[in-house]
């Protein structure tokens, strides 16, 4: 398979923090361009210093390369405009006193025409569906949910060709939770989910890497990892409930 | 949960809105340090002052009560440190007074600036003005995170009196104080690090970058030249 299939290429990744504490062992995990996988397991399991690898925030032992071009201290720049990271907690992504601001941010540091970006920060917030309203606005007097949209747009609108979300959905109301996930359906980048939303992966994922205490212990298909019962059992998950009702007879049950 | 910022009326568009920054920045210091300079006692130059600061507040479209309101607030601590002053010399009235007078002319003044120039102009203008990038930088935290902390404070405050039947002995009192100081403390310790992580990932290189800035025209220049020749005038 030719090298630029692939648009994540992880090999032995080792990681551990400061303190010493191992969050990262032998991790292997390849992404394909264009693919949509999620990275599962509970809390604690490694999903976000995983997402922290992929732009070199953080650096572990092992290869990771992005694209083809190995991750090392000369490629950050550029491979910081190819992988958008979204962060779980909006309040950490959108440091700025504006919304316009904060979503210029990364373009500005990419060196891209400053008399560009209000058309850009424009698309970036329609495709998050806001209003053009919101960019004057401080984003502390928005809502949790359109904080996420924000902070969604702040990184889409560098046109990264890997987005990586961190629990997209968490703290959202079923709505706004409903509305992001048809958002990151008709992103056409190659997406990476690091989440316990398993009904979201359903919808969005057709492959699933479940992820715990640091370790990479299934890679497969969505549908056959998530009704595996005894496998969500053992990584604090649980087989979603639409597996369970079985998707053939949602009708059935509506009159009971 | 909301506040009110202190650039609260900052988006209007009133002559003062359109100076830019750096020339706000430099002629309300030169106002406020004029303030400072009026002699004790010269009730002339204090009423010329308090024209001058009627025009500005009435040019600049900031409602009137707010203006006030804000003023107010300062006026306890003033009189706090004031309020023997009359009974210890003859003098002490006059102190008092120029004090009382002192005090609320520099916060109109100051209520006036910082809501007709948006904080971020604010910073740029420091910047430009030749004050550290870094220390420009931190301000613009501030003003973010101020408010992302308050909240937090608030939440643990709900957290603490939700647990909390009627008042606690004094020292245990202090000690939940203290542990809730504490564990703030190291939610924004770890709040910062996600947020430099944030910053790293959208391409952060030690620049902090503004998108479309006011510019300097010649109103500024007018600005200046008025606000020069009335401390002259009026020092003199």
């Amino acid at each position: 398979m030719n090298m630029t299939d692939h648009a994540v290429q992880i090999t032995r990744l080792n990681y551990s923090y400061p303190d010493g504490t191992r969050a990262l062992e032998e991790i292997d995990f390849d992404v394909r361009v264009g693919e949509r996988v999620a990275l599962v397991g509970p809390s604690g399991a490694g999903k976000s210093t995983l997402l922290l690898h992929l732009n070199g925030v953080l650096q572990g032992s092992g290869t990771v390369r992005i694209m083809g071009r190995l991750l090392g201290e000369n490629h950050l720049q550029l491979i910081r405009k190819q992988v958008g990271l979204v962060f779980q907690d909006p309040n950490d992504q959108l440091f700025c006193p504006t919304v316009l601001e904060d979503i210029a941010f990364g373009p500005l540091n990419l060196g891209l025409p400053a008399d560009d970006i209000p058309r850009r920060a424009a698309e970036a917030l329609r495709n998050v569906g806001l209003e053009q309203t919101v960019r004057q606005r401080s984003s502390h007097h928005l809502s949790h949910g359109e904080r996420k949209r924000v902070a969604l747009a702040s990184v889409l609108v560098m046109e990264p060709a890997i987005l990586a979300l961190d629990e997209p959905t968490s703290n959202l109301d079923p709505r706004n939770r409903r509305h992001l996930i048809e958002i990151l359906a008709a992103i056409p980048a190659t997406l990476i989910l690091g989440t316990h939303d398993l009904e979201m992966v359903l919808a969005l994922c057709l492959r699933t890497v479940v992820l715990d205490r640091g370790r990479i212990w299934a890679d497969g298909k969505t549908r056959d990892l998530l009704s595996d019962a005894q496998l969500m059992d053992q990584h604090g998950l649980e087989v979603p409930l639409s597996l369970r009702i079985g998707s053939s007879q949602p009708s059935a049950r509506r009159h009971s | 949960m909301k506040h009110s910022f202190i650039d609260r009326y900052a988006d209007l568009d009133s002559p003062l809105h359109l100076l830019e920054a750096r020339s706000k920045i430099i002629g309300f210091t030169a106002l406020i340090a004029a303030v400072l300079l009026i002699p004790p006692g010269s009730g002339t130059a204090f009423m010329l002052f308090f024209f001058l600061a009627a025009v500005l507040m009435g040019v600049s479209q900031i409602p009137l009560s707010y203006i006030v309101g804000r003023t107010l607030l300062i006026l306890p601590f003033v009189l706090l440190a004031g309020i023997a002053a009359p009974w210890r010399d003859d003098a002490g009235f006059v102190r008092i007074t120029t004090l009382l007078m002192r005090s609320s002319l520099c916060l109109i003044l100051l209520v006036v600036f910082t809501n007709t120039t948006r904080f971020t102009e604010l910073l740029r203008g420091l910047k430009k003005l030749g004050c550290p990038r870094i220390l420009v930088l931190n301000l613009g935290f501030l003003y973010r995170y101020l408010f992302v902390l308050t909240d937090e404070v608030m939440r643990m405050k709900l957290a603490r009196d939700s647990r909390r039947v009627g008042r606690l002995p004094a020292r245990r009192e202090l000690r939940l104080l203290g542990s809730m100081l504490g564990s703030l403390l190291v939610r924004s310790f770890e709040r910062a690090e996600r947020m430099y992580q944030a910053m790293l990932s959208r391409g952060y290189a030690l620049d902090f970058p503004v998108l479309a800035p006011r510019r300097f025209t010649a109103r500024d220049i007018v600005f200046l030249g008025v606000v020069a020749s009335f401390v002259y005038g009026v020092l003199r």
